[in-house]
């Protein structure tokens, strides 16, 4: 178990060190920012509309879909570095240094988590500038929470598929999927607001309930909680099985 | 089975799907201390053996047990076990020379306290302390493959994967990593498993060398038994002017049976071996019989290939499969 950890935190080491130390990897981090002004400075009329009734208002509305897209490509970006590791034969170094090999896709993991804590944060601070109301029921830790499992659960996704593929074309392939599966939910409007096609899709998209209880859980108004956390929770361990999968079939390419 | 057994492989096998078999049921031994020499031409096998060998690449059938591991089943005590430097010096072009050295040794688990010793240690070791704060992608080719190699010795491993570690250096480069492997197995005792298709490097530094073609060893043995195996060695020599060439094989047929020489040479295969060249120098002088050139001929590993395959080992690879595509196809 202490070669699992020591390869982990060696390997989160060096992502951490590459993220914070070359400008490039934190261009990224713009793409939620662009949303969420975008989203929330050109549709802030939407909050206006009969049958809106997010108590917190557009731009928290928006914020919290800006937060977990945010998370979400976070963890899809940190595929894209582990693809890239694989192309280039340094994948092939912590392959053959570490004692267990498991503790490659917890240091990528981990790395994410830092990763995405700073977009968080900082798509945080702008919605804090631009007027995103703070009121009593806010439950920090419930949002924290959601957001932690879905950087954790798209990190492991992208982990699989780069880890299958072993090339950065692997970059469509994890970003689509996730791109699909974030837009195909109540995105500019509540969910009852939504009509036809999209409200099935939207429906039976396991990020809706995720997304609802994350607005929830800023307004004060806890929502479809038990729910989120369980599909969070699902995720998380199937994405996990998904990763440790996409490693093996890597052990045995070589 | 001793922990120290050095590498034992047995009726290793390597298939690649739509290729032929890349390894197909390799023997060998390697004696701890023992500086091995894996020579073949590209294709040949010898990189997919190192990755198997390596855990990088599991087997398809056979064993092999690496410091007394099963390559299989005891993938991480092998892994703890080895240092490797292979064909393609992956290297992080955002990290410096220190922090690959750091990430490796952190890899390994060693301590913070350890990791910076062993750090400097090796940077020294293989002559890289100026550049030591650089980014790689501002190394050289010779640089990047001497941080390979201070990288595979971070642990200090009992046994040393080198997979053509001086293919595209300079020989100055060239011999500074021979002089640093022959340390490595003369002073500090670790075993060195080298693939090379260069004949010189095997010569120099193989105590014993297997040669592998077509995924399969063809031939095993000291480079010295090996060429002496395929013939003695033969001397050759060119009459000064104004001398006879009767006289020349007069005083050289003495020492062995005359064989076929260049134009106005005389050459004699030497019964008694290469000792018997001052014999041949004391004679001609004895006789007064000049000569414009006196040259002593040994077989040459390529010879040996030559006699166990049909084919010279320069260039016989160019026309085969690289191994990376036999890699590609897994």
């Amino acid at each position: 178990m202490g070669g699992f950890f020591q390869v982990a935190w060696a390997v989160a080491g060096r992502q951490i060190y590459k993220y914070f130390t070359n400008p490039a990897f934190l261009a990224p981090a713009l793409f939620p920012l662009f949303f969420f002004v975008a989203f929330a400075g050109g549709l802030t009329r939407v909050g206006d509309v009969p049958g809106f009734d997010y108590a917190a208002g557009y731009i928290a509305f928006q914020y919290v879909w800006a937060l977990l897209q945010a998370v979400s490509m976070g963890g899809a970006f940190t595929g894209f570095s582990i693809a890239g590791d694989f192309e280039n034969g340094f994948a092939r170094r912590l392959m053959l240094a570490a004692s267990n090999r498991y503790g490659i896709i917890l240091g990528y993991t981990i790395a994410s988590l830092v990763r995405a804590t700073m977009t968080g944060a900082l798509v945080t601070v702008i919605a804090l500038v631009t007027g995103i109301p703070i009121s009593g029921g806010f439950d920090l830790f419930g949002l924290i929470g959601l957001a932690v499992l879905v950087n954790i659960a798209a990190t492991l996704f992208g982990a699989g598929v780069a880890m299958l593929l072993r090339t950065q074309q692997a970059g469509p392939l994890i970003r689509t999927p996730i791109f699909l599966v974030l837009f195909l939910a109540p995105v500019f409007v509540p969910l009852n607001l939504l009509t036809g096609w999209i409200e099935t899709v939207a429906r039976l998209n396991p990020f809706t309930p995720i997304l609802t209880a994350a607005r929830g859980f800023l307004a004060g108004d806890p929502t479809d909680v038990a729910t989120a956390f369980a599909i969070s929770a699902a995720l998380v361990v199937a994405l996990a099985l998904w990763a440790v999968y996409g490693l093996r079939r890597a052990e045995k390419a070589g | 089975m001793g922990r120290d057994r050095g590498i034992e492989v047995e009726n290793l096998v390597r298939e690649f799907r739509k290729g032929p078999r890349a390894v197909d049921g390799i023997d060998l031994r390697v004696q701890p201390g023992e500086v091995y020499g894996f020579l073949g031409p590209n294709g040949a096998g010898k990189s997919t053996t190192v990755l198997m060998l390596t855990t990088l690449l599991p087997p398809t059938s056979g064993t092999a047990r690496v410091a007394g591991y099963d390559i299989v089943s005891e993938g991480p005590q092998v892994r703890a076990s080895i240092g490797a430097a292979l064909q393609e010096a992956a290297l992080d072009p955002f990290l410096t020379g220190r922090e690959h050295l750091n990430l490796q040794a952190a890899l390994h688990g060693l301590s913070r306290k350890e990791r910076k010793r062993r750090g400097d240690e090796l940077l020294e070791r293989v002559g890289l302390e100026d550049a030591a704060d650089r980014r790689v992608r501002g190394y050289s080719g010779g640089m990047k493959r001497r941080l390979d190699l201070a990288l595979a010795l971070v642990h200090a491993p009992r046994i040393l994967f080198l997979d053509e570690p001086t293919t595209g250096l300079d020989p100055q480069s060239r011999s500074a990593l021979w002089s640093e492997v022959s340390r490595l197995a003369r002073e500090d005792g670790v075993t060195v498993f080298l693939t090379t298709q260069y004949l010189e490097e095997a010569d120099v530094l193989a105590d014993r060398v297997g040669i592998i073609d077509r995924g399969k060893i063809v031939a095993e043995d000291t480079p010295e038994a090996l060429k002496e195996e395929i013939g003695r060695p033969s001397v050759e020599a060119t009459p000064a002017e104004g001398v006879g060439r009767d006289a020349v094989v007069r005083v050289l047929g003495q020492f062995g049976e005359e064989i076929p020489a260049q134009p106005g040479a005389v050459a004699v295969r030497l019964s008694g071996g290469a000792a018997g060249l001052a014999d041949v120098v004391r004679a001609l002088d004895r006789e007064g019989v000049r000569v414009a050139n006196l040259r002593l001929d040994e077989p040459s590993l390529d010879d040996v290939f030559l006699e166990k395959t049909g084919r010279s080992l320069e260039g016989a690879g160019e026309h085969e499969e690289g191994e990376d595509m036999e890699t590609a196809q897994a």
